[in-house]
């Protein structure tokens, strides 16, 4: 188990450093600088002393080994965009609201989805059926920028049940997290369906049967935990990308989050920032997809990863 | 005379499907004595799991109907057709178990081998999880599994698939059932633990006096195990006997046949080994009179035409051919006393 993790653990490394490395050059592909905006005021003695002082005079192998050396000691920069506050500084701040977000939405997702799932196989070519699987078309073929203004605009303000936007209290945070997991829902709720239906026609659940248990023993005790399987493994991309926040949900409802942050950088040539937070992207991305794989073998004896109990 | 423990009546079975009903079992009846072994043969499709899978209920409904007029009675009081689904939940299990043809899918991979036999026990005895647990490895050592204490917390895929056999038999026996019901339970495995699995089932029968339903189409196994046996043919029992009448006596071309396809040790020639042409017929629409006329080197005139019903041979031995009508040609049987065949 440790020499497994261990050896996951440096892949990850190796991972991060290849997408360090490829964003680092990508972005300076990107055109202009991150002084454009305000170049036209400044007289060009004192850009040439920022731009000096920033480092990015020199040749950008040189700058490309001052960065990795500077990340490994977890210094990830100052963002040019405000010049008063860090890399670090910025994402811990806005990624509180992502995660929060991210996570309750997760959670609708994973409640709603798992359940509209095993009702619709239960309940194959009936109408529980077509009416999950109906629910789960409408979240997969209505995307979030849809869902979002319409919720905000029917719930939040013509019936005024909800707040439509903002991140204050407990009830800010119910619309922009159903908005979050509408396509979320769908995926797991199919997935689900094929899985349990895949899982009932399985020799061991005619065993489970004709040990005299009840329908929903078989249910819950085998079928359930192994329909959910394929599930798991899902989950880990999908987590990812929830908690990281989908912009276009984050700008309906302005919730400060990751989202916003990110595309900002980009269109100011924000070079740190757009590093930073693609590195913690990514190592969210192969921490979740680790944890996934613990995960998976707890849920399945026979994948457990090394070594018995 | 024993008493019956099941006795099966007229038994039709149909799967509705897409294109048409499949008649899987049509009109099967036989009767089964209180600790007998009966064993069901004859080839692929021929509706022989089907009427095993009916007498537990476990065929999905829909597409498999019971139809009309059929009827199963379990132990003289349970007519097993007729029972709420939770009727039989307290059937199954408790009443009867089953075993399956192939023990690498039959167990559930993500349990341990314990939960999955003691599930069964706390569900019929109401007991508590660690007494069902002792009796669970009680189980275990009873089908012939060393250390069963650790096997209970072992999952499937760390044992043989011998060993999963024995521990699905150890799950068909947890409530001391009074029919267990083995469908092919040693096609999936190889031969020396296929003998060692018929041992163990007739172990077994002896110590608790279970009757069991054997189910294949290996006819040294039902050689070794049964006393009566069911010869069965396109959802049909086509001959059925005492082992020795079944197997010295053969009156149905169709059990000739089988018999003929059994591989000895002591032919005398190097002949290839003798197999029946054809296939079976197909059930979406079963032909009007004997089902294996198409396939029967005797067939008369009247055997595509009509069913011929059951001839008696003796008491206990009966046979669906024309050929026991007293019209019928004298036909010399391709086979002598025991399978062995002629030249």
């Amino acid at each position: 188990m440790l020499k497994y993790a261990v050896r996951r653990i440096i892949y990850m490394i190796i991972t991060l450093w290849v997408i360090v490395t490829a964003t680092f050059f990508l972005m300076k592909l990107l055109p202009g600088n991150p002084f454009a905006n305000a170049s036209a005021k400044l007289p060009p003695e004192a850009l040439a002393i920022i731009i000096q002082q920033y480092g990015l005079d020199q040749p950008e192998w040189k700058q490309y080994l001052k960065y990795v050396v500077n990340i490994t000691q977890g210094d990830f920069g100052v963002s040019y965009q405000y010049p008063t506050r860090t890399v670090a500084e910025v994402i811990s701040k806005s990624f509180q609201a992502s995660l929060e977000l991210g996570l309750e939405s997760l959670f609708l997702a994973i409640i709603v989805g798992l359940t509209l799932g095993t009702v619709a196989a239960l309940k194959h070519n009936k109408l529980g059926d077509y009416s999950a699987m109906f629910v789960a078309l409408v979240g997969i073929s209505i995307p979030s920028f849809v869902v979002g203004p319409l919720l905000s605009l029917y719930v939040g303000v013509k019936a005024g049940w909800l707040p439509p936007g903002l991140w204050d209290g407990p009830e800010h945070r119910i619309m922009p997290a159903i908005a979050l997991s509408f396509g979320t829902i769908a995926i797991l709720a199919r997935m689900m369906r094929a899985s349990m239906l895949e899982v009932s026609s399985m020799d061991y659940i005619k065993t489970a049967k004709s040990k005299g248990l009840s329908t929903t023993a078989v249910v819950r005790n085998h079928m359930v935990r192994n329909a959910i399987l394929p599930v798991v493994t899902i989950l880990g991309p999908i987590a990812v990308n929830v908690i990281t926040g989908t912009l276009v949900v984050e700008r309906i409802f302005a919730v400060p989050g990751l989202g916003a942050q990110f595309v900002e950088s980009i269109y100011s040539n924000d070079y740190t920032m757009i590093t930073g937070l693609t590195l913690f992207y990514a190592s969210i991305l192969v921490v979740v997809m680790f944890v996934t794989d613990i995960v998976y073998g707890l849920v399945d004896p026979r994948i457990r990863v090394a070594g018995r109990r | 005379m024993a008493k019956p423990i099941l006795e099966v009546n007229d038994l039709r079975v149909s799967f509705k499907m897409y294109a048409g009903e499949v008649q899987a079992v049509r009109g099967v009846s036989f009767t089964l004595n209180k600790g007998e072994v009966l064993a069901i043969v004859g080839e692929s499709g021929c509706g022989k799991s089907v009427t095993a899978q009916t007498i537990m209920r476990l065929n999905p409904t829909p597409p498999s109907i019971i139809k009309e007029g059929s009827s199963i009675l379990f132990d003289g009081k349970h007519e097993i057709t007729k029972l709420t689904n939770s009727q039989m939940e307290h059937v199954r299990g408790e009443e009867m178990g089953m075993i399956f043809q192939d023990p690498m899918t039959s167990l559930n991979p993500t349990m341990t081998i314990g939960a999955q036999i003691s599930e069964g026990i706390r569900k019929h005895q109401k007991v508590k999880k660690v007494e069902a647990l002792l009796r669970a490895s009680d189980l275990l050592a009873l089908v012939g599994i060393s250390n069963p204490h650790e096997r209970l917390h072992q999952y499937p895929h760390e044992l043989s698939g011998g060993m999963r056999q024995r521990v699905m038999i150890a799950i068909a026996l947890a409530c001391n059932p009074k029919l267990l019901i083995a469908d092919e339970p040693t096609t999936a495995l190889d031969v020396t633990i296929q003998a060692q699995i018929i041992d163990l089932l007739r172990d077994i029968q002896k110590k608790t006096e279970t009757s069991i339903i054997i189910i294949t189409h290996d006819l040294g196994v039902v050689a070794e195990i049964a006393q009566r046996v069911l010869v069965m043919y396109a959802g049909r029992v086509v001959e059925q006997g005492y082992l020795d009448e079944i197997f010295y006596n053969p009156q149905h071309p169709y059990t000739w046949g089988l018999l003929r396809s059994v591989p000895r040790l002591d032919s005398d020639t190097k002949s290839a080994l003798v197999s029946i042409p054809g296939t079976p017929p197909d059930l979406f629409a079963p032909p009007k009179g004997c089902a294996f006329a198409a396939r029967c080197p005797y067939a008369m005139k009247v055997c595509t035409e009509i069913d011929p019903g059951h001839f008696r041979v003796s008491d206990t031995h009966s046979s669906a051919c024309w050929l026991l009508h007293e019209d019928a040609p004298n036909v010399e049987r391709p086979i002598e006393a025991g399978g062995r065949t002629h030249g």
